[in-house]
């Protein structure tokens, strides 16, 4: 028996036996993709943060990868920081977080990273909250930051959602 | 061009060629990637792409495929860590662990050599293909490392001994498969006990409540004529004259009934710096080249590459090493704990033991916890003395910090937390002592503060509980004893700079939040909620008693600009300021920045040996080599580098090219400026130059195409003149060199004359560079379950000049951040109950997140923000900026405190005030 599941588009295999090796030691390990972070090592500080379609189509959710067995990944598709943009062209949150002086260390970053464009994904389909600012932090209110104080990712994540609801509102 | 840098370390063995260079991958700091930015302004970090895209930039990215030159092949170490310090070690028993966990080598110090001067191991390999458990036997020859300078227990504990602190490593396991480390590390997780055996027996580790020296005195004492401090008493007889003037400040206390006395009383934990980022590294000896590789995330690569040369200058030391060579990538996180860290030491301990493979050193969060640098724990008593003028007249304390069991700059740490008593204010009598004690504990270290914020939460909780009692205004009494220039801090020394408390203090009066407080408490209370407001300042220093700085500035053939320091930006933005201060010289900002530039201070030619006791007089002398990196000396001391290199660089360069090439040979550098990154003349007929045609005529010319400067400031900054391609400059420097030819040659020294610069006079004075913050905390407690919600901050900063203003928003909220963090959150246990257990995480301890920082900007009635207020540039700062990075910080905590005792009547000065500690004192 295999685990079949894609990491950033590319299809993988590992046979069942490695079922209990964490996503993040794969990752690394494996696939020599290093974006993803590890910082508490047990789902705590979001550091870790990916992105997981339980199927190919369906809504990603925000995972931790260092709590996330392969053997949670039969049929799924994982998405890294490594996988969000492609090239100089990066994704608005992104470019947003650079204009905002979001991060210092960048340590933390791709969590931040993942876990805001999922809300983001989230939120071009979903009516706008009706607290922008409460829904953000429900959304990221678990990663931590040591550096930065949070203020200029919550600033920085604002814009942009905004702009992501002000094209919805334009283009219902 | 190479990055590399260099340096000789001479050790018993011989010379080790120490280098450091920079990141494996093309992530250094660069700006070609980013957006374009606008002369002197920061558009965006220099660093930034790579880190929001994840880009292999930390220690923690890289395994030994990546290293170019490295065998592929890896291995992993694992140390096991003490458990006690009250009983003999007496070995490690791996026999219970299964097969797939068991090491390839187990490495024990029982056979390093017992000279008191080295700590001692050897290693003793298993035979995995006997199929033996690995154990460790009497092994081959005994081997030794030497003791890298300050380090006076051993790397290891020695089978037979007492453990000189918790978490010390017994053992190091070394596997050679990521499967077999990581399955030996989840068995032997939260089960320490049954690998290792201690003796029934109770002994005594040495040392164990012993100072680390020196303790720390300041006594002051000033009255009519008499003088008395550290700076202004003789050094040679002020520790013994200190006890007549203790007594005389006695007397002078009890013969004046009409003084009110405050005790003061308070004590906080240890805090761990929780940077982002658990310490990892690679090591690999070469045995072909007999070099030493190391990759690392440290915030003082030039300490720690020295101390590796010692260690493995040993005559048996366990493999011959005549270089080492250390990739130092960007630390994720560092707030001091990667200053000096032990971890350095341990994974090049690892490196001769594992057959030639690279070996990696990951450790997780709890091993981060467990043997990570913290922050002292403190406790403080004595008490603070007032006239009914509310003039403060004496300051009487106890410093007591927890230096945990391996010394690691805890004396100097103490020395400041006694300064920090001081804080801001005109104190005529003093009477501090402060040490660092040896303990069971965890170390701790220089951890974001320095002392500071031991020292600041004493006094400032002090002066408002006094306020409190005599019914002063905290504004009031603050403001009758503010320091300004021309007045003494406590050890004495001279107020340089332009300190401004008095604006400060206005600037609190008259907000909002602190002149409706009562109002706002009386609208809270009215919604059933507790409300207090209160206030503390500080002066936080930035910078030591004596700062070297160096800093390299090049024109590259295609006119970009490429600057090298000797600092290492720990995410504090150093390389995108240094990046854009050269624009005010240069035109551009540079395309490039090196940090940790080791190999500058060697290239300078200077010395630190005044053998002939010429000081000054010796034009290769200065004071200091390089200051490790900490983010408080970038606005100043390293920007000032930068800036007067870049001068020498245009004056002694550039200004001679243009001249070539406008046939003015006699225009001056004053009728010329820089507009859109072009050099214009006054003279409106010559056509500007581009940055590009300026470096054209230099590499044909062979005019220095780079320069390289060091700066030492003691209370100023050392200056002389130096001679150039275009004539005698007159540099704020006391170390230039001009880089010519080919980009590989060795800078030439330009020998100095004229040099002038502070006397050993200035060192008594500690501290003359300060950053004075104030803050205002407004919050709300629950008495029912102990939770405060910080509900609004303002801080009103002296910062001096702006360069990245980003940034220094981003430094003050990331301070506020922390500081709330530690005042109300974070908690260690001593002992095996706290981090040395192996039992901390992030599910325990607890660090503010979102939900627990105001996050607007700006003060609102009814909403939750944090403001900062930055006063504006005066001509006194010269257009120098100051290290804020722990400034916002430092005066958060006893603002807390003041406000919960404004909200609920009571005191709070135990760090940190957590909900137990509240319910407990509000139930009293």
């Amino acid at each position: 028996m295999n685990i079949t599941f894609t990491v950033n588009g590319t299809p993988w295999q590992v046979p069942a036996s490695r079922g209990d090796e964490l996503l993040i030691d794969f990752l690394h390990d494996d696939l020599g993709l290093t974006g993803t972070k590890l910082c508490c090592g047990v789902g705590v500080c979001r550091a870790c943060t990916v992105a997981i379609a339980a199927s190919q189509g369906e809504a990603e959710e925000p995972a931790a990868a260092c709590s996330t067995p392969l053997s949670g990944l039969d049929g799924a598709a994982v998405t890294t920081i490594e996988g969000v943009s492609a090239g100089p062209q990066l994704l608005p949150v992104q470019e947003a977080f650079l204009q905002h002086f979001a991060f210092q260390c960048g340590y933390c970053t791709p969590g931040f990273v993942m876990a805001s464009k999922i809300f983001l994904d989230g939120l071009a389909l979903a009516p706008p909250p009706d607290d922008l600012d409460a829904a953000i932090v429900s959304a990221l209110g678990d990663h931590i930051c040591r550096c930065s104080g949070y203020v200029r990712y919550v600033a920085a994540l604002r814009d942009v959602a905004t702009a992501v609801i002000a094209a919805k509102t334009n283009n219902p | 061009m190479s990055l590399t840098r260099r340096r000789l370390i001479q050790t018993a063995m011989g010379i080790v060629v120490c280098r450091v260079s920079g990141l494996p991958t093309s992530a250094n700091a660069t700006s070609r990637d980013s957006a374009p930015s606008r002369p002197g302004i920061a558009a965006e970090r220099i660093d930034g792409r790579a880190k929001v895209t994840g880009q292999k930039i930390y220690a923690r990215d890289f395994h030994a495929r990546d290293m170019a030159g490295w065998p592929r092949s890896q291995w992993y170490g694992l140390y096991l860590h003490a458990l006690s310090t009250e009983h003999v070690f007496l070995g490690v028993d791996l026999s219970s662990l299964s097969q797939v966990s068991r090491p390839r080598r187990i490495v024990l110090a029982d056979q390093f050599t017992s000279s008191p001067a080295l700590p001692a191991g050897s290693a003793a390999s298993a035979s995995p293909e006997s199929g033996e458990q690995p154990r460790a036997d009497a092994g081959p020859a005994r081997v030794e490392f030497n003791r890298p300078l300050d380090l006076e227990c051993d790397l290891m504990v020695r089978p037979g001994h007492v453990p000189n602190y918790l978490g010390q490593p017994v053992a190091l396991l070394l596997f050679d498969s990521a499967a077999s480390f990581r399955a030996a590390r989840a068995e032997m997780q939260f089960n320490d006990a049954a690998f290792q055996s201690y003796a029934t027996e109770t002994s005594q580790s040495a040392g164990m409540g012993e100072v680390y020296p020196p303790e720390t005195i300041y006594v002051k004492y000033q009255s009519g004529e008499i003088n008395f401090s550290y700076a202004a008493a003789d050094a040679e007889t002020y520790l013994s004259e200190s006890p007549g003037f203790r007594r005389k400040i006695a007397q002078a206390l009890a013969g004046d009934p009409s003084l009110v006395s405050q005790p003061i009383a308070c004590d906080m934990g240890a805090v761990d710096p929780m940077f982002m980022e658990p310490e990892t590294g690679l090591a690999w000896y070469d045995g072909h080249e007999q070099t030493l590789n190391i990759v690392l995330g440290s915030q003082s690569p030039d300490g720690d590459v020295s101390d590796l040369a010692v260690m493995f200058g040993a005559t048996d030391a366990p493999v011959k090493i005549g270089a080492v060579n250390l990739t130092n990538c960007f630390p994720g996180g560092g707030f001091g704990g990667r200053d000096s860290s032990p971890f350095s030491l341990m994974l090049a301990l690892a490196a001769p033991f594992s057959d030639g493979n690279p070996v990696r050193l990951e450790l997780d969060r709890y091993t981060q916890f467990r043997t990570g640098l913290k922050r002292h724990a403190a406790k403080v008593t004595g008490r603070v003395v007032a006239g009914p003028d509310m003039k403060l007249r004496a300051i009487e304390a106890e410093l007591e910090l927890d230096g945990g069991g391996r010394r690691n700059l805890s004396s100097s740490v103490a020395g400041l937390a006694a300064f920090s008593m001081g804080s801001g204010y005109r104190l005529p009598m003093a009477d501090i002592s402060s040490r660092a004690v040896q303990s069971a504990n965890v170390s701790a270290g220089s951890m974001r503060g320095f002392g500071g914020p031991q020292g600041v939460f004493a006094i400032e909780t002090a002066l408002d509980e006094l306020a409190a009692r005599q019914g002063w205004d905290p504004i009031a009494l603050r403001r009758a004893n503010v320091l300004g220039t021309g007045d003494q801090t406590i050890a004495g020394g001279p107020v340089l700079q332009s300190l401004r408390f008095d604006e400060m203090l206005d600037a609190a009066e008259a907000h909002p939040l602190w002149k409706e407080r009562d109002s706002l408490k009386a609208s809270n209370t009215k919604s059933g909620r507790s409300y207090g407001t209160g206030l503390a300042l500080s002066m936080q220093a930035y910078g030591s008693s004596g700062n070297g700085v160096v800093a390299a500035v090049h024109l590259e053939p295609d006119g970009g600009v490429r600057v090298e320091t000797s600092g290492v930006d720990m995410g504090n933005g150093s390389a995108t300021t240094l990046a854009v201060v050269v624009a005010s010289v240069l035109g551009v900002n540079a395309s490039r920045v090196v940090t940790a530039g080791y190999r500058l201070w060697d290239q300078t030619g200077l010395t630190v040996d005044d053998e002939h006791g010429l000081g000054w007089q010796d034009p290769k002398w200065t004071p200091k080599s390089v200051s490790s990196s900490s983010a408080c000396l970038t606005a100043f001391h390293q920007v000032h580098a930068v800036q007067e290199t870049a001068r020498a660089l245009f004056e002694g360069s550039l200004m001679a090219a243009a001249r070539l090439l406008w046939q003015r040979p006699e225009l001056s550098s004053e009728t010329v400026a820089w507009k859109d990154g072009l050099l214009l003349a006054a003279e409106g007929n010559l056509k500007p130059l581009s940055l590009p045609q300026l470096a054209a005529v230099i590499h044909t010319e062979g005019l220095p195409h780079g320069a390289l400067g060091h700066g030492f400031y003691q209370g100023s900054w050392a200056e002389a003149d130096f001679p150039s391609p275009a004539g005698t400059l007159h540099l704020r420097l006391d170390g230039l060199s001009f880089y010519s030819g080919t980009a590989d040659a060795p800078p030439v020294m330009a020998l100095r004359q004229n040099a002038s610069g502070t006397g050993a006079a200035a060192k008594r004075y500690v501290r003359t560079l300060f950053a004075p913050s104030l803050n205002i905390v407004a919050l709300t407690v629950d008495h029912a379950t102990g939770q405060v919600d910080i509900q609004n901050v303002v801080t009103i900063l002296n910062a001096g000049r702006i360069h990245v203003p980003e940034l220094v928003l981003g430094q003050s909220q990331g301070g506020i951040a922390m500081a709330l963090s530690y005042a109300l959150l974070e908690e260690l246990a001593d002992g095996m109950d706290g981090p040395a257990g192996g039992g901390v995480n992030l599910t325990g301890y607890q660090v503010a997140r979102m939900q627990d920082v105001p996050l607007a900007t700006s003060y609102q009635p009814g909403g939750r923000a944090q403001e900062l207020i930055i006063l504006p540039e005066v001509p006194e700062d010269g257009g120098t900026g100051r290290g804020i990075a722990e400034a916002v910080m430092t005066a958060v905590a006893p603002a807390i405190s003041n406000a919960l005792r404004d909200a609920t009547g009571r005191r709070f000065s135990s760090l940190p005030i957590t909900p137990s500690k509240i319910l407990q004192e509000l139930a009293r």
